[in-house]
């Protein structure tokens, strides 16, 4: 239990008026319409996505997970978060052709480079899918702050689910998209230099970075230091055959639009940035920050780990980092890390509260609800719809025993089956809307039995991730590509119009020359 | 309630995805009408 002087609170309560009132200044913009309260108009600079980028993928439950592969692996565990660098080949490839698309989220993209009943199938399993996935991120996200606060003053867990999210909630219903944008660039400064300090302070502690790697060869760990300390080929908790695939994954994943949960939301910052390459820059410079970020948090860890070397308890070593902040910070600065962490927090809450309400609102409601709906209705059906998964979340939130292995399977199984079909909807211009759709439907009943139901019922064994991964993509394949050539290829005026305005890369052969005979690519004909 | 609450969980997932695919499709047969009309 942490105990907090005046100046504690002080920094608490004077950020929380900061934060909320910075959100609810942008209300007049807001509230335009759906194209301000979703996207900001799409006037965006590329720092200020860039910005939100970093603060949303920065979520309380990060620093948990973090830790517990750095505590576990050493420098090793780093590269459990180097998924992330599949944005940057996105930022080049993948990121361009979504701004160009100018659909203002994936569900809505699906209509426009599939067609038929099939692609309006897809765009309402989508959209459904991401509703909920929405209520399910700030469930799991509200929770780990919730347990934060537990840990800190014994609230019980609800409270800190229920109160920050709600405060978050009152600016992002207010300004929207806007408010978002503006209180992340904000939470994204003040999170940065939080993490900078308490981690440099906990490498001080710990010795310095000397100091942290002579008692490292003194405890016989100097492996730790060595971030491709693997345990073998195909052996052991870190084997090559796990890098190699992590590898692919990132890499070729930055060619295809939904590589993983982390897609859905960098397009909502992609479709608002002002320009292509304002795009490209927002989620290029975003991701390097996530990725210096998990830089300065590793040594600390390591620091945490010479100075409490025996924690066998995953829960408890999982708290490092908090435990670095507020074990080691002198009085008065404690609030200040606070402050830090609910910036940390509400950064990611209010992104993925106002992608919920976009896919409710532009896609549920608007597209198949009511299509006359004016634009102050839409404004308003999506602060109904931040407020309906803000509830949402705090009963998914209250479900959730383990935070680990909900997100583990949530990032499974949005990247596993259908990793290769998001590539190949971009790339291949004969992959149909049917072909996606059998891919994820059949991805979410094949990961199900694979890493879940056969498992339990001693039908096959526990496999390891990786190879989940290969096999689940396989698996996939079987069902797809038959579904993808029974069925007929996409309508060709259709695909002549995505291809001229979004200009895909890859195997788009009959397309482009289609596209010419027509003389709609002029500078094919020049 | 043991780890029941996955069951739970999936369940709801694929109940909000298949409302959206039946939304969908409800939109398409009511604009296919309309054509025809």
């Amino acid at each position: 239990m942490t105990v907090f002087g005046f100046l504690d609170w002080l920094w608490v309560v004077l950020y929380l008026l900061i934060m909320v009132g910075a959100g609810v200044l942008f209300y007049r913009l807001g509230r335009r319409g759906q194209s301000d309260f979703f996207l900001a108009g799409r006037g965006l600079p590329w720092w200020l996505p860039a910005a939100s980028v970093y603060a949303t993928h920065t979520a309380t439950d990060t620093p948990m997970w973090f830790a517990g592969v750095v505590y576990r692996y050493g420098l090793a565990g780093i590269w459990y978060s180097f998924f992330a660098a599949w944005c940057a080949i996105s930022a080049f490839v993948s990121t361009r052709i979504f701004r160009r698309s100018l659909a203002y989220t994936q569900a809505e993209w699906n209509t426009i480079r599939f067609s038929g009943l099939g692609a309006e199938l897809l765009r309402g399993w989508m959209s459904g899918w991401q509703v909920f996935m929405s209520m399910f991120i700030l469930g799991w996200v509200g929770i780990a702050m919730g347990k934060v606060c537990q840990y800190l003053f014994d609230w019980p867990v609800w409270v800190g689910l229920v109160v920050f999210s709600s405060m978050c909630a009152a600016y992002v219903m207010a300004s929207g998209y806007w408010g978002v944008i503006m209180a992340d660039f904000l939470q994204g400064v003040i999170a940065f230099a939080v993490i900078l300090i308490v981690s440099v302070w906990g490498m001080l502690a710990a010795g310095g970075p000397s100091g942290i790697i002579d008692k490292l060869a003194a405890m016989g760990q100097s492996s730790r230091l060595n971030p491709f300390s693997f345990s073998g080929w195909f052996t052991g908790d870190f084997p090559i055959a796990w890098f190699l695939t992590m590898m692919v994954i990132a890499l070729l994943g930055g060619f295809g639009m939904g590589t993983s949960i982390d897609w859905y939301v960098e397009a909502q910052r992609i479709q608002s940035a002002r320009t292509v390459r304002d795009a490209s820059y927002s989620i290029w410079w975003g991701t390097a920050l996530v990725l210096m970020r998990n830089a300065v948090w590793a040594p600390a860890i390591l620091g945490f780990y010479v100075l409490y070397p025996n924690i066998q308890d995953t829960k408890e070593y999982e708290m490092a980092w908090f435990r670095i902040g507020f074990d080691y910070l002198p009085v008065g600065m404690v609030g200040f890390f606070f402050a830090g962490i609910i910036a940390i927090h509400i950064s990611t809450i209010s992104a993925v509260l106002n992608l919920g309400a976009m896919y409710f609102t532009r896609d549920l409601y608007l597209h198949y609800w009511k299509r006359t709906a004016t634009e102050t209705e839409l404004v308003w059906v999506g602060r109904l719809a931040t407020l309906v998964l803000l509830i949402g979340s705090f009963f998914y939130g209250l479900m959730m025993e383990e935070i680990t292995s909900w997100l583990i399977f949530a990032l499974w199984i949005m990247a596993a089956g259908v990793w290769l079909p998001n590539i190949l909807q971009v790339v291949w211009w004969r992959f149909n809307a049917w072909g996606y759709l059998s891919s994820w439907i059949a991805n979410l009943g094949l990961s199900w039995l694979l890493v879940w139901v056969l498992p339990s019922f001693g039908v096959i064994p526990e496999l390891p991730d990786y190879q989940q991964f290969w096999v689940l993509m396989i698996l996939g394949a079987l069902i797809y590509v038959p579904i993808t050539f029974l069925t007929r290829p996409d309508d060709l005026d259709h695909l002549v119009r995505y291809y001229v305005m979004s200009r895909p890369i890859g195997w788009w052969g009959p397309i482009r020359r289609e596209a010419q005979r027509r003389g709609l690519l002029a500078r094919a004909n020049a | 309630m043991d780890k029941f609450y996955m069951v739970v969980g999936m369940s709801i997932a694929y109940l909000a995805s298949f409302l959206g695919l039946a939304l969908a499709w409800y939109s398409w047969r009511k604009h296919e009408k309309e054509k025809r009309q």
